[in-house]
């Protein structure tokens, strides 16, 4: 179990996260490392907010160090999948996202990275299988959000 | 291209397609705010360097890749029409609004007289503009839909599938728009209004064949348009719905569509190409303006006449009145 103090620190950080205080969020995520080292979540939260402003190397670290504390953390292998594909290192991202998608599948952006890796390797049939999940995915999650719209 | 969002391959190529032809640089960035179909924000609009796309935060897949590549040729056409300096706006004049409103307001005497249940006359004077204004924004929009569409779905096919859950969604907002105002507004502008969403709908469903856009069974409002010949037969009483004399227009719609929209596609995608989009756009605005007998309620600006004409709107709409009710508007 994590340090509750930890976890409210990622609380914190996703709050400053959403609100693009990036420096606030970093801030936020060193906290919850310093309070609990081997919570693997604080890594992920910071590699989400390296990625969110192009800065995929960074976040590929913080996914590498996030999955070596919980190799069964389907998110940092997705966001991993992502840096992988920015970086256009096309086949490793095929490579993070499959195994993402092992983890979890119901994830459309693994989905999606995983269909634009594979049409970057000009395998476009598989590519489009993998789109037509994503999008699957992606349509089940809109209507989620029109409903709660709908319901506000 | 500047964006820190993983984007297919086809569109990014569209979108450094985009950039080359313009001589610009497109920002590509989401947000949690943007309205869901994404917004332009390009130079030929606004005081701006780049041009930006911004789409919902919530689209992480294909559907966002939809809206850029949407966006990208919405500016593409709007870039070479501005390059030739002849990029131009449905905007309005005092003139012109007073043309509107005044048409609208005989209208609505028309239907009021056959109510038993009136519209307030404070409701009535309000709705004039709001109505007005409503054409306005549509005329700026609506013609471009088809158009950009069937560009998108030729010059991308990779995103069919995508394009049409887009566009079944798209046409079920569109029919829910004007509903809890359905009794209060002029029947006439109603169904103009229903029938140019109808028209829009049936004409991608035919020119988007492959993929099977049958609006009349994808989308749920526009079931009522189903089987509707049988219905007409069966009762004449059907043929005084709203719903019989929207269809009976976006069939009209729908032959001014084919008969405006008419482009070799597959050209090459110069800057000459994109401002024949651009001249089709146009003619096809002036048609259904011609159709529904609205040539006088808007004029063809610059951008800036637009920016201008809604800062002092307000103004319009109370001259219009005192011109159409006298002193009977204090």
């Amino acid at each position: 179990m994590p340090d509750k103090a930890a976890v409210e620190w990622i609380r914190k950080g996703k709050a400053f996260a959403a609100k693009k205080r990036y420096k606030d969020a970093l801030r936020a995520y060193e906290k919850a490392i310093s309070i609990d080292p081997t919570y693997a979540v604080p890594y992920f939260s910071k590699a989400e907010v390296f990625a969110e402003q192009g800065q995929f190397k960074e976040a590929l670290e913080l996914c590498d160090k996030a999955i070596s504390i919980d190799p069964n953390y389907a998110d940092a292998w997705s966001k991993k999948g992502l840096c992988l594909f920015s970086l256009e290192r096309f086949a490793d991202a095929l490579t993070a996202c499959t195994r993402a998608l092992a983890l979890n599948g119901n994830d459309p952006m693994a989905w999606y990275i995983k269909g634009v890796s594979l049409d970057e390797l000009g395998r476009s049939v598989e590519a489009q299988e993998a789109f037509g999940k994503s999008l699957e995915l992606e349509i089940i999650l809109d209507m989620e959000a029109e409903k709660k719209k709908m319901g506000r | 291209m500047i964006g820190n969002v993983p984007i297919a391959k086809p569109v990014r190529k569209f979108v450094a397609h985009a950039e080359e032809l313009l001589g610009t640089e497109i920002v590509i960035a989401r947000d949690r705010e943007a309205p869901l179909s994404g917004t332009l924000v390009d130079r030929y609009t606004y005081p701006v360097e780049n041009e930006y796309i911004v789409f919902p935060a919530h689209y992480v897949g294909l559907i966002k890749d939809f809206i850029i590549a949407k966006l990208t040729l919405t500016l593409l056409i709007k870039g070479a029409a501005a390059k030739r300096g002849e990029y131009k706006v449905i905007s309005f004049t005092e003139e012109s609004v007073y043309n509107g409103m005044r048409q609208i307001y005989l209208d609505a005497l028309k239907d009021e007289a056959k109510k038993e249940k009136k519209l307030p006359v404070n409701k009535l004077i309000e709705m004039l503009f709001i109505l007005y204004m409503h054409f306005q924004e549509d005329m700026n929009e609506l013609p471009w839909n088809p158009v950009v569409n069937t560009g998108v779905y030729i010059k991308i096919p990779k995103i069919r599938k995508t394009q049409l859950y887009y566009l079944m969604k798209e046409g079920k907002e569109d029919m829910d728009e004007m509903m809890e105002q359905m009794d209060i507004i002029p029947r006439r502008y109603f169904v103009f209004s229903k029938a140019m969403f109808y028209a829009r709908d049936y004409f991608l469903a035919r020119t988007l064949p492959a993929d099977e856009l049958m609006p009349v069974i994808n989308i749920p409002q526009m079931k009522k348009f189903n089987h509707l010949e049988v219905k007409e037969m069966l009762t004449t009483r059907w043929t005084h719905t709203a719903w019989y004399q929207s269809k009976v227009f976006g069939d009209s719609m729908i032959q001014i569509m084919d008969s405006s929209i008419i482009n070799d596609w597959n050209a090459n995608p110069d800057l000459d190409y994109y401002y024949n989009l651009y001249m089709i756009i146009q003619r096809l605005t002036d048609n259904l303006l011609s159709y529904m007998s609205m040539n006088s309620w808007f004029v063809w600006e610059p951008v800036k006449h637009l920016q201008d004409a809604m800062l002092v709107k307000g103004e319009y709409e109370q001259k219009a009145l005192r011109r159409i009710f006298g002193d009977l508007i204090l």
